[in-house]
């Protein structure tokens, strides 16, 4: 990469870092360190909260996910307007007025303690290992790209999110959100700039290619619980995966728990329900015009230029054949393309757009045939998705512009890690430090564990990430693991607003939920995952309803 | 005698805004929807 994009880069680095910590304030108490004393207004909070949930991988992996599959991936979040309408008028108010440092403990006050460090427990595991995962899959593609050693790029997103984290608590991390939410959308909205620009056909045309390819197909209203993007799994599982995610997980518990007011909380969330589709809609669009602006541009052969080398090193021939393939394919699809853009009438566009989707179907072939051979070279499953956007972002942005995407990535990395190592820090000194060992001490005390806390946990995050290769399947244990307790706290924090529910119904509830989330999952494996929310929330519902006071006081 | 207008309470107020949220959002998936009636084929 050229000197001046890597310059935009640590520029980014060097200011969201002084930024962060120039903007805290009170930081020597709990209430400043934790909640910022609930002084930040409903847009920082709302950024905050958009930032915290949009990851890297959402830059690289969603974007390219778009460019290979088109917009129905959207579907998953068609519910999540409805989840923030829900948790504005239930869990928000709840949360926010209960004056708790965590939404665990306000399941103390609620139910009891077994409760509060059961799911505490369970945040910790999974958030502690999927932070490491958020590192991991921007970590490894810049390495990739930029042939650097894994650990560097692992250290150029852990340490400067570590270090403001750690001294600015949550208020550097909310500010630090703002901007990289900004940097984000710019970043974003400087590829869409380039493809209108630079793309040779007509918007309309560009349009028609990615129809014809099915990448515009947005709604599926089939009712099929193996499909995990549909209509109904958006708005139903969808509605569930949102609620636990924005109502019960600490990371983002504690971005609203910040916020003036409950009205300024609710606000916050608003602030996503208005935008995260759209949004989501134009990352995906990015995709499709990076798919369409390829039938015109060549793209590489193998997107991830490490397996290129490798095949290139140990398959010469066979790979050299393939390009040579690829290279006359590529002129045939070219070629249909521009008949389709530039047919008359209806039946010669028909005609034309038959012709190019043979070719685009030759054009697959060959690339899963190069797959293929990477996959046998390195002996690893071989995607490259995640690799499309960046190896475009690199060849066809103009300077300055692929380093501030390069910049934008990293922000949206270091804005998901500061949240999750924040909350983890926060969970692991209020739901057991100061409950289980030290209950009696002066904030100052409890200040110094939680930045050793934030340490700990970056350091934890760096080198599960650092290892993510090796540790992949224990990293997909993890995350399967996740998905059998998601919902099933959510149940527990739905059973919180039933008067009668008691805490052993809710801690016999939640063990419910989560053992038959298990037995859907081993024994019904073609369920999809969103549906494992529903089950499990509604079966906490049930035995902790059927368990609890029957005088309802 | 004009009396001045008596500001909503913030229950109609957020009552407002989800109605806002849910308009807005019927809108971006019919924007959605027509992109895909008119170029899928």
């Amino acid at each position: 990469m050229h000197w001046i994009n890597w310059a935009i880069v640590v520029a980014y680095l060097v200011f969201v870092v002084t930024d962060g910590i120039r903007k805290s304030k009170d930081t020597d108490t709990m209430a400043g360190y934790f909640a910022a004393n609930k002084s930040l207004p409903w847009w920082v909070v709302g950024l905050s909260v958009m930032a915290t949930q949009l990851s890297a991988v959402t830059m690289i992996g969603t974007t390219g996910q778009g460019a290979t599959d088109g917009l129905r991936f959207v579907q998953l979040y068609f519910g999540l307007p409805i989840a923030m309408v829900i948790l504005g008028v239930t869990l928000v108010p709840m949360l926010h007025g209960s004056g708790v440092f965590t939404a665990y403990e306000f399941l103390e006050r609620r139910f009891d303690a077994k409760t509060r460090s059961l799911t505490a427990f369970l945040f910790l595991l999974s958030r502690g290992m999927s932070c490491g995962a958020i590192i991991a899959a921007p970590g490894v593609v810049f390495s990739a790209v930029f042939g650097i050693p894994l650990a560097w790029s692992v250290a150029l997103i852990g340490i400067p999110t570590v270090i403001y984290t750690m001294i600015g608590g949550v208020q550097a991390v909310a500010w630090a959100d703002v901007k990289q939410m900004f940097l984000i959308v710019i970043a974003l909205l400087a590829i869409v700039a380039v493809l209108i620009f630079q793309m040779p056909i007509a918007p309309d045309d560009a349009l028609r290619i990615a129809g014809a390819t099915g990448r515009l197909k947005t709604f599926d209203f089939s009712f099929d619980l193996s499909e995990t993007y549909t209509f109904w799994s958006g708005v139903l599982g969808g509605t569930f995966l949102m609620l636990s995610y924005f109502g019960t997980d600490q990371s983002q518990v504690q971005r609203y728990l910040t916020a003036r007011s409950v009205d300024e909380a609710k606000s916050s969330l608003l602030m996503s329900a208005y935008w995260k589709i759209p949004l989501q809609a134009l990352v995906l669009l990015v995709g499709v015009g990076v798919f369409v602006y390829s039938q015109f541009v060549r793209p590489p052969l193998l997107f991830n230029p490490a397996h290129e080398a490798a095949v290139s090193a140990e398959r010469g021939a066979a790979y050299d054949d393939l390009q040579a393939q690829y290279a006359n394919a590529f002129t045939l699809r070219e070629t249909a393309a521009l008949s389709v853009a530039d047919a008359a009438d209806d039946a010669t566009a028909a005609t034309a757009m038959g012709v190019f989707l043979a070719r685009e179907a030759d054009i697959q072939v060959i690339r899963g045939e190069a797959l293929g051979l990477a996959a046998e070279v390195t002996g690893e499953s071989v995607t490259d998705v995640n690799y499309i956007i960046p190896r475009f972002v690199l060849s066809e942005l103009p300077l300055g512009l692929a380093g501030l995407f390069i910049a934008g990535v990293i922000a949206a990395a270091m804005s998901s890690v500061a949240a999750e190592l924040n909350s983890l820090a926060t969970t692991s000194v209020i739901d057991f430090y100061r409950r289980w060992v030290k209950p009696e001490a002066p904030d100052a005390h409890y200040l110094r564990i939680s930045r050793g806390a934030t340490a700990f946990w970056g350091l934890f995050a760096c080198i599960v990430a650092t290892y993510a290769a090796t540790l992949g399947s224990l990293i997909e244990v993890v995350n399967r693991f996740g998905s059998f307790f998601y919902g099933s706290i959510l149940g527990v924090f739905l059973l919180a607003m039933i008067p009668r529910a008691r805490g052993t119904g809710a801690f016999v509830g939640l063990i419910a939920g989560m053992a038959t989330v298990a037995a859907v999952t081993f024994g019904a494996p073609s369920v999809s995952f969103l549906w494992h929310n529903v089950i499990g929330a509604i079966v906490v519902l049930a035995v902790g309803v059927a368990m609890g006071d029957r005088s309802g006081a | 005698m004009n009396l001045p207008e008596q500001a909503p309470g913030p229950e109609t107020d957020f009552r407002r805004t989800l109605i806002r949220v849910l308009v807005t959002q019927v809108v971006a998936l019919a924007l959605l929807g027509l992109l895909q009636l008119r170029y899928h084929v």
